[in-house]
């Protein structure tokens, strides 16, 4: 280990962003101390990545930051570009999102390592590989030095890119959502990872839209929204007794805190199988299953990612055919009765057409009237003017809706939401369930649901199938 | 940056009519205008020989000059594009047109068709096309026919292809699985979900096989196996013209230079913007 | 661990033998389409065998008589056509009709010229475009992008055999400082080889260009620069090799190019070829020339597509995505 020089204090004030004359992120300000990590929370778009590439210096070109950030008392706003860039690995280190896209695909990992030893800190070539190594050993990967990235875990590629942290020396570690794209085993040990960091005396910012991540992390956390920070205060405080309005509905989104769905008796099967078996190539993913779902019935299916578990659902739709086993569908239903929501909400619709246009044509298509239409998406929040915009121009919680109303209109007896919610920001996944559960109760809709969020199953469904 | 925030800056729409193509729309209608109304306008025959304007520079009584024949090179050149254009669109409509239908048919059905196509191509492929051309041409020289059978033979193949992976990709995604579930058929899928995401690249394909079947023409009656004088090809033109290069070098370049304005407005008309 | 070593060679096998089926693709292709050929031609097709076998100046009658008998003409054309390709695969590939030389000790002769030409113009092609593409990508939008832009356009307008005659024009015929044709000294190779590395530069620049522009915006390389390294090793370790691998696999792309260009070349600048023969041998119509300068140069561009593809292999440890 290189002789680390220890900060005492980060502290950001009145920090602003600026594209231009616009201002998308204002008024941030809260302090990193040794042992007191910082955590802000927020949906996609709030602007919190963008301050953590505040304090690095690395905001997109045409983005600009005002205010104060301050290491220790040197003003890091103030300083040149190349002042800034001297700062980055050797004082403050960002830990990427989505590590394994952040290591360059074509060379070992030890060498990623290596350089920064090399190249940073000028030590020679044999002096370099042994630090690496060491490097690689202290984040558990000896043994693996000469991977490449592909042949690397998710986890794994997360702690090689913690491991190049080390070998920068930096003190400041920056952490931007580094649980992006990992399940929920995995996001435990990223959390452990960044505990010890703090442990070690480095001061740690860490960005994202997981309240348990944040929940573990303790220190300080941050809510914020549309670019500005709505609360700040000890964990516990912010995360049990919320004071902004929207802190609290992003606090009470969480699975764990709905409210008990009541919902009546179930009645007759809608769709079931019996002695269900599916191989993937050479893999089989299940043997003899066998499900059913009933009329106002919600059925999850919890398992982990590659189990299968969306497969279960395309076999009961028709999409996929079973090796083995039976489907049983309720007799005299038109197919339109079947339908299905989407992990990700733009992959659901047609690219270039306006929801206008693709709304026209399946009214047109079922003989349907435009008014109740309408009536619907007023009911679901989803205001007239999304109508004249591409599914790319659409949040990803209203396109979802704008789904659930389309398959709504066709009248469904089975709805299959593949991981419907993954996707979306807590808030935007509660209202989304909302809706579902409301269908399930009034139309005597049978809804299968696959996740890969325990939590969520437990809160919403009448029965769990587990799956892998 | 993070793809999260990238919804907070603003983004503006480009038009479809970029400065390049508008330029490169004009550059081909020009010559269009060139190759049609040529002939009409000058109303000399291209095959008339005048010896005592052997070689004439432009602009005396010729506006363009004439060849060592006499023979006015505006009128030539007109015939030569109207013939490249001619012989260019028929080639590549003669191999887009299956290639296409081929394609969207192996996309949709998959299965034996699919695998009898991709041999096919396969072994078409192996060759570099000009090599299969020549081949060709060896039953009949200087003729169009095999010409035109050898191009059409190697362009189908980059048609069907392109149509076969981008038809293919855009069918297996969700939102085309969505479309069927919702009630929608094969037609209305083709129609509305395939045909809008392959013709862009369908259009920009038939542009660089124009270009390629305007070029491999020129080239081959250039070298003496494709079109041969006294046909006013432009490629034949140069070869004929060859001999005289040191006391007319500009008649031996003018073909050349009408080349190359139609590949070039071509190629700038379907350009798509630099990222 | 043991087992990716492995993995590899096992898809180096696979490239290797890919490759290797082509290349039968291209003898049976080329077999075939000689064999119509020599039988659609008009005349008698046992006195052109023969011909083609023995040489013109042999004792023609006679043979063509031994050529229809041994052969059996009256045979079915299956049979007569897997004789054909048997001959073809022990590379017993005859005489030329017109100079009566056996076809392979032509080929030997003419292969070095080809050699030369296509390897110098590569090598020139190498070393224009993709270090161009390189200051383009690494900015983008400034005037090495623009200026390259402009020249790529125009170039790829160009066929290669006008671009020849405006070379000739320019550099042989105004300053007078190559010879417009002939062959045997390095001047003599000048002209034909900048013909064709302009037209192959003007591509894999752009390609060089945009490859370096895509690994630009890659998230491994802002990850690179946030670990502290300066900008230089930046470029040398994390750009090169990655946008080098866009840029050679294209070269089995460029290969057609490259093969096509040579023949067209060759005629223009009277370079005694492999493919001046065989555009010699179209008009001659001489069959087994077409067909053993056919099947060279169809070799050729798929030993150079073997040699891009073991290069993208060493310098690209990804599994490849299908």
């Amino acid at each position: 280990m290189n002789a680390p020089v220890r900060f005492q204090a980060l502290t950001v004030s009145d920090l602003a962003i600026s594209a231009g004359t616009t201002t998308i992120v204002r008024d941030v300000a809260f302090t990193l101390a040794q042992g007191r990590p910082v955590t802000l929370l927020g949906a996609s778009g709030s602007g919190k990545s963008l301050v953590a590439h505040a304090i690095m210096g690395s905001l997109p070109t045409g983005l600009s930051a005002q205010g104060v950030i301050k290491l220790d008392g040197e003003d890091l706003l103030a300083g040149t570009p190349a002042q800034t860039r001297a700062r980055w690995g050797r004082t403050i280190a960002i830990l990427p999102q989505e590590p394994w896209l952040a290591l360059d695909p074509t060379m070992r990992i030890a060498g990623q390592v290596d350089e920064v030893h090399h190249h940073l800190h000028g030590f020679g070539s044999a002096a370099s590989s042994d630090r690496a190594r060491a490097d690689l050993a202290d984040v558990g990967l000896a043994g693996r030095e000469q991977a490449y990235p592909h042949e690397l875990s998710g986890g794994m590629c997360q702690r090689a890119a913690i491991a190049v942290t080390h070998a920068a020396g930096a003190s400041v570690v920056i952490a931007d959502e580094p649980t992006k794209g990992l399940d929920a085993a995995l996001r435990d040990g990223v959390v452990e990872r960044l505990l010890q960091e703090v442990e070690q005396g480095r001061l740690l910012l860490t960005i994202t839209h997981d309240i348990e991540v944040a929940a573990a992390l303790g220190g300080m956390v941050g809510v914020m929204l549309d670019g500005a920070l709505v609360e700040f205060g000890p964990a516990e405080q912010v995360l049990e007794q919320p004071r902004h309005d929207y802190a609290r509905a992003l606090i009470a989104a969480s699975p764990t805190k709905w409210p008990a769905s009541l919902l009546p008796a179930a009645g007759e099967a809608v769709v079931s199988a019996c002695g269900l078996s599916k191989r993937f190539g050479e893999r089989p993913l299940f043997d003899e299953l066998s499900i059913s779902v009933r009329r106002g019935e919600i059925v999850a299916i919890v398992g982990p990612s590659g189990c299968g578990k969306t497969t279960v659902g395309n076999i009961l739709l028709g999409l996929v055919a079973p090796d083995r086993g039976e489907v049983e569908r309720t007799a005299g239903m038109a197919p339109t009765r079947f339908q299905k929501l989407y992990q990700d909400p733009p992959a659901a619709f047609v690219p270039h057409q306006t929801l206008r246009q693709s709304l026209g044509d399946l009214l047109k298509l079922h003989g349907l009237d435009w008014m109740r239409a309408e009536a619907s998406m007023e009911r679901f929040g989803l205001g007239r003017e999304l109508l004249d915009r591409r599914p790319s121009e659409v949040s990803g919680g209203e396109l979802q809706r704008f789904a659930i109303l389309r398959a709504l209109l066709l009248d469904p007896v089975f709805l299959f939401a593949d991981e419907a919610t993954s996707r979306l920001d807590p808030v935007s996944q509660k209202d989304v369930f909302a809706i579902l559960i409301e269908a399930v109760r009034e139309r005597s809709l049978g809804l299968l649901m696959v996740t890969h969020e325990t939590a969520l199953a437990e809160t919403v469904a009448h029965r769990i199938l587990k799956l892998g | 940056m993070s793809t999260a925030d990238a919804t907070l800056v603003p983004i503006t729409q480009r038009s479809w009519l970029t400065p390049s193509r508008m330029a490169g729309l004009a550059l081909l209608g020009l010559l269009a205008l060139f190759a049609l109304s040529g002939p009409l306008l000058v109303s000399v025959d291209p095959s008339e020989q005048d010896f005592a304007a052997s070689l004439a520079p432009p602009g005396s009584d010729y506006l363009l000059g004439a060849d060592h024949y006499g023979r006015s090179m505006l009128a030539r050149l007109a015939y030569g594009a109207r013939l490249s254009f001619g012989m260019a669109l028929l080639t590549v409509a003669t191999a887009a047109v299956p290639g296409i239908l081929l394609g969207l048919l192996a996309a949709w059905r998959g299965g034996w068709l699919e695998r009898v196509l991709d041999l096919v191509s396969t072994v078409l492929l192996a060759l570099p096309g000009l090599l299969l051309v020549l081949i060709l041409l060896a039953f009949a020289p200087g003729t169009f026919g095999p010409l035109y059978l050898g191009l059409a033979l190697t362009l189908w193949i980059e048609f069907y292809r392109v149509t076969w992976v981008t038809a293919g990709g855009v069918l297996k995604q969700p939102h085309v699985e969505a479309t069927r579930l919702l009630g929608f058929g094969t037609s209305y899928i083709l129609r509305s979900l395939v045909l809008p995401e392959i013709r862009p690249i369908l259009i920009t394909l038939s542009a660089f096989a124009m270009s390629t079947a305007i070029i491999a023409i020129s080239t081959l009656s250039a070298i003496s196996v494709g079109l041969r004088p006294p046909t006013p090809e432009l490629g034949a033109m140069i070869v004929e013209l060859l001999p005289y290069y040191a006391e007319a070098p500009l008649h031996v370049l003018m073909p050349g230079i009408l080349i190359f304005l139609l590949v070039l407005g071509l190629q700038l008309a379907t350009r798509s913007d630099a990222r | 661990m043991g087992s990716l070593p492995s993995a590899g060679r096992n898809r180096m096998k696979r490239l290797v033998l890919a490759r290797l089926l082509q290349a039968g693709l291209v003898m049976l292709v080329v077999g075939i389409l000689c064999f119509v050929l020599v039988r659609a031609l008009p005349g008698d097709p046992a006195m052109r065998i023969a011909a083609g076998r023995y040489g013109p100046d042999a004792n023609i009658t006679e043979a063509a008589e031994q050529v229809r008998r041994e052969l059996g003409l009256d045979q079915p054309l299956l049979v007569q056509l897997g004789a054909s390709l048997g001959q073809l695969a022990r590379l017993d590939l005859g005489h030329s009709v017109v100079t009566g030389l056996p076809i392979t000790k032509e080929l030997r002769i003419q292969l070095g010229a080809t050699l030369w030409l296509s390897g110098s113009a590569l090598a020139l092609s190498l070393l224009l475009g993709p270090p161009i593409g390189l200051l383009a990508g690494l900015r983008r939008g400034g005037w090495v992008d623009n200026a390259s832009l402009g020249g790529a356009i125009v170039l790829r307008s160009l066929p290669p055999f006008v671009l020849g005659l405006l070379l000739i024009l320019v550099f042989a015929m105004l300053l007078g400082l190559f010879p417009p044709a002939g062959y045997g000294t390095w001047r003599d190779l000048a002209l034909p080889a900048l013909t064709l590395a302009l037209g192959l530069a003007a591509v894999s620049s752009r390609v060089a260009r945009d490859a370096v522009a895509a690994v630009a915006r890659t998230p491994y390389l802002a990850f690179a620069r946030l670990k502290g390294l300066p900008e230089a090793v930046v470029v040398r370790r994390h750009v090169l090799r990655n946008a080098a691998i866009p840029v050679i696999s294209y070269l089995a792309l460029q290969a057609i190019y490259l093969i096509e260009g040579v023949v067209v070349v060759e005629t223009l600048f009277g370079i005694p070829g492999i493919g001046h023969a065989l555009v010699h041998a179209v008009i001659a119509r001489d069959v087994p020339m077409v067909q053993g300068t056919a099947l060279a140069m169809g070799l050729l561009f798929v030993v150079i597509a073997m040699a891009v593809d073991l290069a993208c292999h060493w310098l690209d440890p990804r599994p490849k995505r299908t």
